[in-house]
């Protein structure tokens, strides 16, 4: 809403700036976009064009000499519009035009020119609020030698308000007035408006037929000459944003701005058959609208006809085939009141939104259905020359009903955590207008029917405090005492995250909403999607069922920037229709460390980042995870994947991106890993009770063993650890050997055993008998033989 | 020259051999030389029994003397030639202490986490616990139980991903709000922040992103009031934008709470004095705020004649940006690791 402060001041006194305004409404009221001069211009006078000839060395020039009151001053001017006898706007030399353009004393083409004759938009008045190309011509009474901006009533600022839906009173000029008053603490002063009717019978036959138009009042108004609006008016819809068009339309306007009550004018002579008849629209009744386009209505938009078609879309947007014209002699004014819910139905199918249906929308003042029409029906009057038909026809269905709120000095005082007087918080309630009594310290307030939007004592508490000030509140803390705490869940998160970036790697947070075609990049199976019914693109259309879209996606993006060292995890979700699972899932490459003048670097691969794992599984108490290998995910490396399990199943997978999916994505040697953390979350045990550091002392044995390359290091250690019983405690590989000399598919591994027992100290004989007792089983399991 | 003589000559020969020892090696061959068994005193020994017999104890101590001053000689060379060693040793393992140390990489949390972590912490310093909910919500939680019925105006103010008409990305916290207040039985306080993703219909540009992080707070007893909501902001006001900072708050609207306000926080560029970061006003808007709306209260089955309290929520990535004046929010979502790794 754009408040013009010479509007603002006809109806209450505001004797601020217009920046403490702005600062108090802020503070107080509703949010200040911006506050403005409406014309920004210095050194400008009415001029009177007494002669112009032609530019003597320029075609499209001409030479003017204009009358400024101090004098005659000689101007040479571009705009094929000018002429003798024209009153204009001149801006003299010293003259400063919006974007800082100044006019100076110049000569163009060999002829002395003391200033320029302008147009509107040089005044910076946009194009959208007139039509005009050349310059402005000032109206006959324009007085020589004045200021134009206040000749033409530009001289005015304005205050733009950023609403808020519930504000639907600020919609209105007067609305803005009560609330200056309650912040100024001023008096509202209305003007009232008395119709001269002529003799002859209001001829309209106003019928509703639906309960979703809750009140219909019309004027005829007779012998209407179309002309343009009175200068003031003009201006005053500039300064609200409107463009003046003619005085029927500006009138209707200019009341619903003030009011807040919209209007419409029908040409009555094209409604044809003088009846009013509104109803709900049949089922693809079509109504082709004021901007020409034809709208298919449905059973839920609510139409005005004339008993036999449809002529308007009730509170959103008149019909073409009544509209005001040049030649319109008999107007029927509208002033009505609709349903909020049908009006925002209607207005948001058909995208529509008006001036009329953002009202409506928001609820209309309904004891301002009157008052508007009776303004505007006095203005047509007096400024179209207009003869008002004797009487109102109307039907209202609006019950009278006066709502009252209960609320108490106590519940003020315990809602605010403040300590206000009774005397305090009535002299805010008569600031607002708002009418109460008071007993036994509680108030009963009666809400303005301008309020639609108070319905309860919180929205009457809200009054008070922002009349009052929020910043007379002093900042205390709750006193309700609790344990403040994290979660299981929250705490594994963050010990998740701690440990993997100490361990060098970085959070990544990514969308939840990824492409339908490669949500199951990284899944084993495809499971139900959920989609959006609406997506903004194809390209976010499912909701992720990994973070593991967003982490390789943000993989690509870096290496494409030359960032070749990338080792992101991320904690997301996986998305199901009933379900929503914790994941923690992670890409990386590159290298990880290195010391180069040293020759030494570690690049990422498939060890690291079990290692990664290994290390915070250790910290979750998770040592017993295993790595199994597997090869079920089609975009990952079939020899180089292994899901992480444990007795009960599957936790998570660990894996090298398959080198054909690299390829066609432009990487290379990317190892991911996703892990289901609520499955981690229930298998973590905490430590209950420490055990005692073993006294005896460790024998180790080292085996060098030759396999056949199928068996892995796990089933070595399987047999091992089966064979070396409890006095076993430790097995650590720590030799891969692979040449010819060990024969065809054969590697070597070398694998340190060590034998210790927390109650006494081990012969080496036992030990010996133990080994050779693996040997044997190994031999037997695993034709596994003792490389020396 | 006679035995005594000798001997005496023997101790200096010794100290002068001695003393041009340099190695070990060489220590022991001369240590051999006068002390073996065909080295010097061995000679002596030899001569002793020439000596009379009232001389020979005499002699013998001198000789034992002398020996014993020979074998100090060569420790003291000894303890000499060791320290050499080691200061050769300790010279050639002199390294360039200048030379770059091993590369570890040293990971960081994404700098919302931080922010959010922050947040967290001071909450839960206040007595606060944190509740998370579903990101996929239904129309009643996100919407209805928070006073915005379906046809509301109020709902144009958050363009919402729907799923299906009754399922949706949930647009704010709110809704673990309202399942925290319902599965409360025994309707009682409630004091708790709600971090997590959240999900609104707007074009991603330099300020607007579809999906971002906030935490929102909700207090719920029989006392708490506005200016126990104005001292928990200004709390969080001075932890993440420092001490020095005041808070303000002005008229505004949600339908979940009445009175609902716009909290700024005093500009941290320019202690308020008007700059670019607050666009000359001294003032930043950082989240919205109100006392919670009776309706909801009863929504969610509290008794609203006997409880009321507050909700407040914030962008996460709205105070990032004032914090560390990031100017574009869709940095957080790309991973750049370039972005990412200043906020260690």
């Amino acid at each position: 809403m754009k408040v013009s402060l010479n509007w603002l001041r006809d109806l209450v006194d505001v004797d601020v700036s217009v920046a403490e305004l702005a600062n108090k409404f802020n503070t107080h009221s509703a949010e200040v976009d911006e506050f403005y001069q409406l014309v920004e211009a210095t050194n400008l006078v009415v001029g009177y064009v007494t002669e112009k000839v032609a530019h003597p060395n320029a075609d499209k020039l001409s030479v003017c000499q204009v009358d400024i009151g101090t004098g005659v001053t000689q101007i040479v001017c571009g705009a094929p519009n000018v002429d003798k006898g024209q009153k204009v706007i001149v801006s003299l030399p010293g003259a400063v035009l919006p974007g800082g353009f100044k006019i100076k004393k110049s000569t163009i083409r060999d002829v002395e020119s003391n200033g320029m004759i302008c147009s509107l938009s040089e005044l910076g008045i946009d194009k959208k609020y007139h039509n005009e190309e050349g310059i402005h011509v000032l109206n006959e009474d324009a007085k020589v030698g004045a200021n134009p901006v206040v000749e033409m009533c530009l001289n005015d600022e304005v205050l733009s308000l950023d609403l808020t839906p519930n504000r639907a009173d600020l919609l209105s000029m007067m609305g803005v007035a009560y609330d200056t008053a309650a912040i100024l603490d001023k008096t509202v002063h209305l003007n009232e408006y008395k119709v001269e009717e002529s003799n002859h019978k209001n001829e309209a036959k106003i019928e509703i037929e639906t309960d979703n138009c809750f009140s219909y009042y019309a004027r005829i108004i007779e012998d209407i000459e179309i002309k343009p609006s009175p200068v003031w008016m003009q201006a005053r819809l500039i300064a609200a944003g409107m463009r003046p068009i003619s005085n029927v339309v500006d009138i209707t306007n200019y009341v619903m701005l003030e009011t807040g009550q919209p209007l419409h004018a029908f040409d009555f002579d094209l409604v044809e058959t003088g009846k009013i008849v509104v109803r709900m629209a049949h089922d693809k009744e079509t109504l082709e609208t004021l901007d020409g386009k034809i709208r298919t209505l449905s059973t839920s938009d609510i139409v005005i006809t004339n008993g036999e078609r449809s002529v308007a879309l009730g509170g959103v947007m008149g019909g073409l085939e009544t509209e005001i014209v040049s030649t319109s002699k008999r107007v029927l004014l509208e002033s009505a009141v609709f349903s909020p819910t049908h009006i925002r139905k209607t207005s948001s199918r058909l995208d529509l939104r008006s001036e009329a249906s953002m009202r409506f929308e928001r609820k209309v003042d309904p004891k301002r259905t009157v008052y508007a029409l009776e303004m505007a029906t006095y203005l047509f009057t007096k400024y179209a020359s207009g003869r008002a038909q004797k009487g109102i026809q109307f039907v209202d269905n609006i019950t009278d009903e006066v709502k009252t709120i209960n609320l108490s000095l106590e519940k003020i005082n315990r809602t605010l955590g403040s300590d206000y007087s009774l005397q305090k918080v009535s002299s805010v309630l008569t600031r607002l207008s708002f009418d109460y009594t008071v007993e036994n310290d509680v108030y009963v307030i009666t809400v303005p029917s301008r309020r639609q939007d108070i319905e309860t004592y919180q929205d009457i508490i809200e009054e008070i405090i922002r009349i009052i000030g929020y910043d007379t509140l002093s900042p205390t803390l709750p006193t309700t005492i609790s344990l403040g705490k994290l979660s299981e869940s929250q705490q594994l998160k963050r010990i998740v995250k701690d440990t993997l970036t100490s361990l060098g790697l970085s959070e990544a947070i990514t969308y939840s909403l990824v492409s339908a075609e490669k949500v199951f990049d990284f899944t084993k199976e495809e499971t139900k999607l959920v989609r959006l019914s609406m997506p903004m693109s194809m390209d976010k259309n499912v909701l992720s069922k990994t973070p593991l879209n967003g982490i390789v996606d943000s993989v690509k993006y870096n290496v494409a920037r030359k960032n070749k060292d990338v080792f992101f995890f991320e904690i997301g979700k996986r998305h199901d229709e009933d379900k929503e699972t914790l994941l923690l899932a992670g890409a990386l490459c590159g290298e990880i460390s290195n010391t180069l003048w040293q020759g030494k670097k570690e690049v990422v691969d498939f060890y690291s980042v079990k290692g990664i794992l290994s290390t915070l599984f250790v910290k979750l108490g998770l040592s017993h995870l295993e790595f199994v290998s597997m090869s079920d995910y089609k975009n990952l490396h079939p020899g180089q994947s292994a899901y992480i399990t444990d007795r009960t199943g599957v936790v998570g997978f660990i894996g090298k991106l398959h080198p054909e999916y690299e390829k066609q994505n432009d990487l290379k040697d990317v190892f991911v890993f996703e892990l289901d953390l609520e499955k981690i979350l229930e298998l973590r045990r905490p430590l209950k009770k420490a055990k005692d550091i073993n006294k005896f002392p460790t024998i180790s044995r080292d085996l060098a063993l030759v396999v056949d390359q199928s068996v892995s290091a796990k089933k070595l250690e399987d047999v091992i650890r089966k064979t070396g019983k409890r006095m076993l405690e430790n097995i650590t590989v720590f030799d891969l050997y692979q040449g010819e000399n060990l024969g065809e598919n054969k590697k070597s591994l070398t694998i340190r055993l060590e034998f210790s027992d927390s109650s006494r100290t081990l012969e080496m004989t036992e030990v010996d008998t133990r080994t050779k007792e693996i040997l044997v089983t190994l031999e037997k399991e695993l034709q596994a033989v003792l490389r020396y | 020259m006679n035995v005594y003589e000798k001997l005496e000559q023997i101790k200096k020969d010794a100290k002068e051999h001695i003393g041009l020892v340099k190695s070990i090696h060489a220590l022991n061959e001369v240590k051999a030389k006068f002390l073996g068994k065909k080295g010097s005193f061995s000679e002596i020994m030899m001569l002793m029994k020439d000596l009379p017999n009232d001389e020979k104890p005499k002699f013998g101590q001198i000789t034992n003397e002398a020996k014993q001053i020979i074998l100090d000689y060569i420790e003291e060379q000894k303890t000499i030639i060791e320290a050499a060693i080691v200061a050769d040793m300790l010279k050639s393992e002199t390294i360039d202490v200048t030379l770059p140390g091993k590369k570890f990489e040293i990971g960081s949390l994404h700098l919302l986490t931080q922010i959010q972590n922050e947040i967290e912490d001071l909450f839960v310093g206040m007595g606060y616990e944190i509740m998370e909910g579903p990101e996929i919500e239904i129309d009643e939680y996100n919407f209805e139980k928070l006073n915005l019925p379906k046809d509301h105006p109020a709902r144009d103010m958050q363009d919402t991903f729907y799923i299906s008409e009754d399922t949706l990305l949930r647009t704010h916290t709110s809704p673990v709000q309202v399942r925290t207040m319902l599965n409360n039985e025994h309707k009682n306080a409630i004091k708790i922040i709600c971090p997590g993703k959240v999900y609104r219909r707007d074009a991603d540009d330099a300020t607007h992103s579809h999906q971002f992080m906030q935490i929102e707070g909700l207090v719920v007893d029989e006392t708490t009031s506005l200016s126990d909501l104005k001292g928990t902001l200004l709390a969080v006001a001075k932890k993440m934008f420092g001490e020095g900072r005041e808070i303000r708050l002005r008229p505004s609207y949600f339908p979940f709470t009445e009175p609902s306000v716009e909290v700024d926080v005093s500009c941290h560029n320019c202690n308020g004095k008007g700059c670019n970061v607050c666009k000359g006003t001294g003032w930043i808007e950082i989240l919205g705020a109100g006392m919670v709306n009776n309706n909801v209260l009863e929504a969610c089955g509290y008794d609203s004649t006997k409880y009321q309290g507050f909700a407040f929520g914030m962008g996460v990535e709205r105070i990032a940006m004032l914090k560390y004046g990031i100017n574009d929010i869709r940095l957080f979502y790309t991973n750049d690791v370039r972005f990412n790794k200043q906020f260690k």
